[in-house]
């Protein structure tokens, strides 16, 4: 089921010469993990707080539960539109206590605040000290009762600004995977927003990418990753190699050697490989199809990049286990597994 | 879920608030604006061959002589504080703020009762030394020593924002200069001094406006300036026309020195991240230097505070009995009421605005509600004006409209006209901080409750509130103690036989009871040091 639907949103700011977000348009299914991923300045944010209701959009509509919320000039008010939101900054309130922040979205509303307000506090994994106040808190523990907050009042869905931009690496990993289980075991829908390629692909179901305010791909973490639709995309993911060929009728020839592959018949003439550089596997002696001169190697601890180049002084990065020792402008042989074939 | 009816987005009742009030702030200066263009009053002509050229000469005369020496004076010490240690330094970090507790016209009169013969000086000399002067000691009733009141009573400004520059400025940046060869002198000219540079300007901006707007000083001196020609022209001899026009010309010389200050800062951009700096650590002074800094600090201390202060106990010691009766503590519960009725007004009004512009999509509102702040550069007697004009002519036309009969005047002369002229005035004094305060909380908190389902009054009530009630209260007691020593304002407004505190010192200084005018001026003084140190607080804890 359909539960949330933007349609042709933009918005620009006033003092902005570029649009923010610039005729965006998908759906989101209920109980899904969607992910909005792109550089500083590509209207991921925006995006979140058009949704949100604290800003209204220049053109399109928004609609939630199959209501429209936003459409022309008029809009439901961000107060009536049932959406939780955990802000980047965590917005805590600073002179109400953990258990105070998380009961503030149900006075009034429910018969029991008190008590759903603690339950929610302990799915989070908070279940003392309800009386501290927010700076008495780690950062992790702000987090969580940020999370707590947007999600005690059951919204229809849950907005979260970078939530994982404060932490660090180690607690990241594992914040990420308790996350991804709350969510799931509440069965909300959420939209998470991140700068980061390794939170969008470990914890979302769908990944919407963002560039300029346009949106580039929507589509799960595996097909983003193996069948980017553009340049673009396929980079965000890290570095990706190209090639230039000719096919002919066996495979691709290259200045890096002869690739052999069926595709080649589908293609004649000048064609473009590309790959990541964990999609080539080096070997060890000549029997590999492909070589190049060794121009430098990046140790990284659990593997190693290497940069190789032809006779013409083109590179590729291709990434190698991180026991081997590779003498400098030694010959490096390797075959490419897995890659992209087009006309060029 | 349950979707309310669509609205549209932008329109809530804080932006109809906002917008009536920015109107009513707004129509005494626009008074002013519009009535230029009608031809001058009749005194005009001979005012402009006679008297204009001695207003413009002095009143530019006093600007530079106070920007040239709290320059001098604030710069130095802010200096001296911040950098080195050196006997009493911890004590003169606030100490050298009291002088702005007191008015220039109450510093106006202690001085010249201090240099008196009667006054404690020449009788010093006189029993014990034996050494008799004829006449004052000093005659400082001229245009030099206007400028000396109105220094030591203003260069506290220069040395507040100079001093909070230099903490700011990240002793890393003092270190590199050192670093690179530098000795003190050069690193405080070509490094702390640049950088510090919007401050020190912003501060003589604010101490130029201060010396604009005085009356008392000037007046009781006897220097015609713009402000007491403002006073001529309009009590005197009655001509509004002639008063605008010279209020015009003053609001001239304002936008000048605003748009002189504006300009200086440029784009550039002087602060840091606020993360890099570390704790200063001051250079003790030895020896002889460490005297003299003391030395300047403490004789700037005496002459800007301590002594004045001390005539002023005295004088009141003296002649309490005689004033305090049940009238004067009426006056000062009046003049209190008054004071903090006026801080609430102007608390209320700022948070109507600066809520409303948190919630706006629209940029150029805050641009627009700059505006209500603008009465703090436009000196009392044009505001004044600017009021009376309007006012008056509602009361006419209602008269005419209404009952044909005299009815009296509704709304000028009084206490709500008076009221108004204050809410012009010192809205900035209320805004500023309350402004700082929303900006430090940050919008996310707002939005967060708004997300909860909380309403715009519900969220400002639960949420904003709480957390910036430090500084609306700091806007409150700032606008009770600027209302409480106004003058000008109040002797042109006030309500027929109205006396508050600082007109009832003025009035008795003038007609020679300066040792009686000393109980109300002690009451101003002792409240005005209030929120002083409060501020220093604020500004050690860098909320500002």
């Amino acid at each position: 089921m359909t539960l949330l639907e933007l349609k042709g949103i933009t918005k620009k700011y006033s003092q902005a010469d570029q649009y923010a977000v610039n005729d965006v348009s998908f759906e989101v299914e209920k109980g899904e993990i969607l992910s909005l991923v792109g550089e500083s300045g590509s209207g991921k944010t925006t995006l979140l707080r058009l949704i949100a209701g604290l800003e209204h959009p220049d053109a399109g509509y928004i609609s939630l539960k199959g209501h429209k919320v936003v459409e022309g000039k008029k809009s439901v008010p961000a107060n009536k539109r049932n959406v939780g939101m955990v802000f980047q900054d965590y917005a805590l309130f600073p002179h109400l206590t953990l258990l105070e922040n998380v009961m503030f979205g149900l006075k009034g509303k429910i018969p029991d605040p008190d008590k759903v307000a603690k339950e929610t506090l302990s799915l989070v994994g908070l279940s003392e000290n309800f009386k501290k106040y927010p700076h008495q808190l780690s950062g992790g523990q702000q987090q969580r009762v940020a999370l707590a907050r947007a999600i005690a009042p059951s919204p229809a869905i849950l907005l979260m600004d970078e939530p994982f931009s404060n932490l660090d690496s180690v607690l990241k990993d594992q914040v990420r995977e308790e996350i991804r289980q709350i969510i799931k075991k509440t069965g909300v829908t959420a939209i998470f927003v991140t700068h980061d390629t390794r939170d969008a692909l470990s914890t979302a179901d769908r990944i919407a990418i963002l560039h300029k305010g346009y949106l580039q791909q929507i589509d799960t973490p595996r097909n983003l990753y193996e069948y980017p639709v553009n340049g673009y995309v396929a980079n965000f993911f890290g570095k990706r190699n190209e090639i230039l060929a000719v096919s002919t009728d066996d495979g691709f020839y290259s200045s890096f050697g002869f690739l052999p592959d069926e595709r080649s018949k589908l293609f004649s003439d000048q064609v473009r490989l590309s790959f990541r550089p964990e999609n080539a596997t080096v070997g060890k002696d000549e029997t590999q199809p492909m070589s190049g001169k060794l121009v430098k190697s990046t140790y990284f601890g659990d593997h190693q990049l290497l940069k190789i180049m032809d006779e013409e002084g083109r590179y590729i990065n291709i990434r190698s286990n991180a026991g081997h020792i590779y003498e400098k402008e030694s010959v490096v042989f390797f075959t490419i597994d897995k890659f992209n074939v087009e006309d060029a | 879920m349950q979707l309310a009816k669509q609205n549209f987005y932008w329109w809530n009742y804080w932006m109809a608030g906002a917008l009536l009030i920015l109107l009513l702030i707004v129509t005494p200066l626009l008074t002013i604006f519009f009535k230029i263009f009608e031809p001058p009053g009749s005194s005009w002509a001979h005012l402009a061959e006679t008297l204009l050229f001695g207003y413009f000469k002095n009143t530019v005369l006093i600007l530079l002589g106070v920007a040239f020496s709290t320059f001098l004076l604030g710069v130095s010490t802010a200096w001296l504080v911040t950098n080195y240690s050196f006997p009493g330094r911890k004590y003169f970090e606030w100490l050298l703020i009291l002088p702005l507790g007191f008015p220039g016209y109450i510093m106006a009169y202690t001085y010249v009762g201090l240099l008196d013969y009667t006054g404690p000086i020449q009788s010093f000399l006189r029993n014990s030394l034996d050494i008799t002067i004829t006449g004052s000691l000093l005659d400082i009733m001229n245009l030099p020593g206007a400028i000396f009141i109105l220094s030591i009573t203003l260069f506290p400004y220069v040395f507040l924002l100079a001093r909070a520059s230099f903490l700011q400025q990240s002793k890393t940046l003092q270190e590199a200069s050192a670093l690179l060869g530098k000795g003190n002198w050069h690193t405080f000219f070509k490094v702390a001094l640049p950088m510090a540079r919007p401050a020190i300007v912003g501060g003589i901006a604010l101490a130029s406006m201060e010396v604009l707007n005085d009356y008392g000083t000037v007046k009781y001196f006897g220097v015609q300036t713009f402000t007491t020609g403002i006073f001529r022209a309009w009590f005197s001899m009655g001509d509004a026309a002639t008063a605008i026009y010279l209020a015009a010309i003053l609001m001239i010389i304002v936008f000048i020195i605003l748009y002189l200050e504006s300009l200086q800062r440029g784009n550039r951009r002087f602060s840091q991240g606020s993360g890099t700096s570390k704790p200063l650590v001051r250079l003790t002074l030895t020896g002889t230097a460490k005297w003299a800094v003391s030395l300047f600090c403490g004789l700037l201390f005496l002459i800007s505070f301590f002594v004045p202060f001390l005539q002023i106990v005295q004088w009141a010691m003296l002649t309490y009995a005689k004033v305090v009766d049940n009238n004067f503590i009426l006056l000062v519960v009046r003049s209190f009421g008054l004071a903090a009725g006026t801080g609430v007004i102007v608390a209320l009004f700022s948070v109507v605005l600066l809520y409303s512009l948190r919630l706006s999509p629209f940029k150029w509102l805050k641009n627009i509600t700059k505006i209500s702040t603008l009465g703090y550069a436009i000196p009392g007697a044009v505001i004044a004006v600017g009021i009376m004009i309007p006012l008056l002519g509602f009361d006419h036309w209602y008269m005419d409209r209404f009952t044909g009969r005299n009815v009296g005047l509704i709304l000028s002369g009084t206490l709500m006209a008076l009221v108004f002229a204050y809410l012009v005035r010192f809205m900035a004094v209320g805004y500023n901080p309350i402004d700082a305060g929303f900006q430090k909380i940050g919008i996310h908190v707002n939005e967060a409750s708004r997300l909860l389902g909380r309403g715009t009054c519900k969220t400002l009530w639960r949420v904003d509130l709480p957390m910036i009630k430090t500084s609306v209260f700091s806007g409150i007691l700032l606008v009770f103690v600027d209302v409480l020593k106004e003058l000008p304002l109040t002797l042109i407004l006030r309500p027929f036989n109205y006396q508050t505190l600082a007109t009832k010192a003025f009035d008795m200084a003038t007609n020679e009871m300066i040792a009686e005018s000393a109980n109300a001026s002690l009451i101003i003084i002792l409240t005005g040091i209030i929120p002083i140190i409060f501020l220093n607080r604020l500004i050690r804890r860098k909320v500002f």
